[in-house]
């Protein structure tokens, strides 16, 4: 082999040498030299191998053997040294050739520079390893179940959050159908026909949506899962990633929400009530359903205050707008009882609670609750009106027992008119006529006239049938006109009659013909009790006073049979008599009226003969 | 000879029978006198005198019928007309049983009035 250089070879883009068999090399190429920097005259029986990077070398010797013995090409990667001591990547090739002749007789070589994309595959080495190091660290960590399939269904990745919630193990399921491990044998099917479709059709339902299904666990069990699945970009088959996350507990909370907000409007519906919430700094205000039933609002309709105010029944707007105001100004609990008039003109009545709250970002709600009490407002009325209905009744029966009474006090004048009258026509008559005695029969009569008169106004009030009115009562001058009224009567029964009347009494407030009608009953339930007494005085005393605690006291005190201790309670109880002819009404009665008045109705016996009957009431409001 | 005026005693409570009563009795021919209550008549000197009682019924203290059981007893026959403000049959025919000449309810007519003294005079 002879070691002329050769201007081809010396420019080729490339370290070429030639080797003979004993591994000596045969001869270098220009560049080999320019590159390694070693001179021809450095004796190149080193070889080609003297730059190569010790720590190469021994495989690159090994790789040469193993070529040698081969006879055929072969090649292998190592370091060389440059001129400047830097060492760089190169492959090595080796081509046998010979001379004529079948046999090798040398070997070719030629190094060429694959150090960048040395370097690039290292560090693409590198940068993959660290993005699979993320990756795995992601997939490793999540919450989330992470599940990837390929284009056939089948596992490739299974993270560990999916195998704790499927209670898998990775290995177990990688390569497995996805359909087949962790969808439910009922949605099987329908899995496989949409991947089949969208793998057909590109057509698809599910991808890049969340959506909710049934999942299934290693042993069986089938749970709800949330889901987002979407594609893998690649050029070649698709692959998909599926991020699941058990949805039993939230599945459960909200079932448990949903039942406790219906038992919420149940409970809201069997009470009538509703309730609402009022922001005060926009004026948004939510009814809840009953609210919105009891106002008549469809549930469309956005309240408004104005929408409210619609439905407030026109008396009681100032009151509304009264506490609209208070509730703005200083977050005062609310209390109180409003009317609505709804569109068929009925009228409700709510009874309202409501009290500001503050929420943690500070802005202030109005919370409140409003029960519709209609019925019972409409009951309470009834009974008031029954009432005043029996106290009417009780008032008749006294009327017929009163007859008596009234007979006699307005005969009495009559009497005296028509006496008066028949004496004036005589005296006229008289020769000559007694003109003065006349005149003074006929004054008398106008006075008997006008008594009459006074009696029958004074019965007819006390009889006349209305309903309660509330008034500011002069508990004395009431009673005076009761004992005026039945002066006569208790005379009759040889009864003395005393009023001691308190000077400073205040009035009371309240309904003034229910209360005179206790208190003629108690005069002639005393009289009663006195009526078979003859060993003794009959004597019955009214007596007003102060009492304690801002009330009023009246007493009626008699000295008749009074009553045997054990039936006190019974007294009061309606229908309970002692009387051969009573009804018993007017004791019940009359404690019915007094206690409507925020009164206290009671009997004692006296320290002597008889009873004593008392009634005490607040004083009136100014 | 001048004739007496027979002396009728009205006895009642009220005041304004007091008042009128006396004055038609006189204008009627009556000499009359009035008097508040039976115990008052009762210790009167005018007792004896009284050719007929005009008594109210219902009075305070002793009451008419009491009145006319404690004349019977004291044996001073007086014939008494019954007036009373109170319209009761059964008191009235009670009392008519008992002796008593008229009864009559107020108001009553002069008629009424003049025709039972004239029965209670025509007594004894």
């Amino acid at each position: 082999m002879r070691n002329e250089p050769n201007r081809v070879v010396d420019a080729l883009p490339g370290l070429a040498w030639t080797a003979l068999l004993d591994g000596t090399v045969g001869s270098l190429n220009q560049r080999w030299y320019e590159y390694t920097g070693l001179g021809r005259d450095a004796a190149p029986s080193h070889g080609w191998h003297s730059a190569i990077h010790p720590d190469d070398l021994v495989r690159v010797l090994d790789r040469w053997q193993s070529i040698v013995a081969s006879g055929e090409p072969g090649e292998i990667e190592a370091r060389l040294r440059r001129f400047d001591g830097a060492f760089r990547w190169f492959l090595f090739r080796w081509c046998p050739f010979a001379h004529g002749s079948s046999e090798v007789a040398a070997w070719s070589g030629l190094a060429v520079d694959i150090d960048d994309r040395k370097r690039d595959e290292e560090a693409l080495r590198v940068a993959l390893k660290r993005g699979e190091a993320r990756r795995a660290a992601i997939l490793d960590s999540a919450l989330d179940c992470i599940v990837t399939i390929d284009h056939e269904g089948r596992i490739t990745e299974f993270n560990p959050a999916a195998e704790r919630t499927f209670r898998y193990r990775r290995d177990d399921v990688v390569g497995r159908m996805l359909a087949d491990v962790i969808i439910p044998p009922s949605l099987r099917n329908a899995h496989r026909r949409g991947m089949a479709r969208y793998l057909a059709t590109g057509e698809e339902r599910v991808l890049g949506r969340r959506v909710e299904m049934t999942a299934v666990r290693a042993d069986g069990r089938e749970f709800p899962v949330e889901l987002a699945i979407t594609r893998i970009p690649s050029d070649g088959p698709p692959s998909f990633t599926g991020y699941l996350r058990d949805i039993t507990a939230r599945k459960q909370a909200e079932a448990e929400l949903r039942r406790s907000e219906a038992l919420l409007a149940e409970g809201q519906r069997l009470s009538m009530t509703g309730t609402f919430v009022w922001r005060l700094d926009t004026d948004e205000i939510t009814f809840s359903d009953e609210l919105r039933r009891i106002f008549a609002f469809e549930r469309s309709v956005p309240v408004t205050l104005e929408l409210i105010g619609s439905r407030v029944h026109p008396d009681d707007l100032p009151l509304v707008a009264e506490k609209i105001a208070l509730a703005r100004a200083g977050g005062v609990d609310h209390d109180y009882e409003v009317r609505l008039r709804m569109p068929d003109e009925s009228v409700k009545y709510l009874r309202t609670y409501a009290h500001p709250t503050r929420r943690p970002d500070g802005r202030v709600e109005f919370v409140g609750a409003m029960q519709d009490v209609t019925e019972r407002r409409r009951s309470e009325e009834a009974l008031n009106k029954a009432r005043s209905e029996l106290a009417h009744v009780a008032r008749l029966t006294t009327l017929g027992a009163l007859t008596a009474s009234i007979a006699h006090e307005v005969n009495q004048p009559l009497s005296g008119i028509i006496t008066n009258a028949s004496t004036c026509l005589r005296m006229l008559d008289a020769d000559p006529p007694n003109v003065d005695g006349a005149r003074e029969t006929a004054q008398r009569t106008i006075r008997d006239g006008n008594r009459a008169s006074d009696v029958i106004a004074r019965l007819r009030i006390l009889f006349a049938r209305k309903s309660t009115a509330t008034e500011a009562v002069d508990l004395n001058d009431a009673t005076r006109e009761v004992i005026a009224l039945s002066l006569s009567e208790l005379r009759g029964g040889g009864v003395t009659l005393r009023a001691d009347l308190a000077d400073d009494l205040p009035p009371v407030t309240g309904d003034r013909v229910q209360l005179q009608q206790v208190i003629l009953n108690l005069l002639r339930n005393a009289a009663d009790a006195m009526s078979g007494v003859d060993d003794r005085p009959k004597r019955l005393v009214v007596r007003t006073e102060r009492d304690a605690g801002d009330r009023v006291r009246l007493t009626v005190q008699d000295t008749g049979v009074g009553f045997e201790p054990a039936v006190v309670d019974r007294l009061f109880d309606a229908f309970y008599t002692t009387k051969a002819s009573g009804m018993g009404i007017g004791l019940s009665v009359s404690r019915s009226i007094i206690e409507n008045h925020r009164g206290r109705l009671w009997a004692e016996e006296n320290d002597g003969p008889g009873a004593s009957f008392s009634f005490s009431l607040p004083q009136g409001k100014p | 000879m001048i004739a007496m005026r027979s002396l009728v005693s009205v006895v009642d409570d009220d005041e304004s029978v007091r008042e009128s009563l006396p004055d038609l009795l006189r204008e009627l021919g009556f000499a009359a006198l009035a008097f508040s209550s039976a115990e008052e008549f009762l210790a009167s000197a005018s007792v004896a005198e009284t050719r007929c009682l005009i008594l109210d019924i219902v009075m305070p203290g002793m009451s008419g019928p009491d009145l006319q059981q404690e004349l019977t007893l004291r044996r001073q026959h007086i014939p008494i007309v019954f007036i009373s403000a109170h319209a009761d049959e059964t008191v009235r025919s009670r009392l008519l049983a008992q002796g008593a000449v008229a009864c009559l309810f107020k108001p009553f007519s002069e008629t009424a009035l003049l025709e039972a003294i004239n029965a209670a005079l025509r007594v004894n």
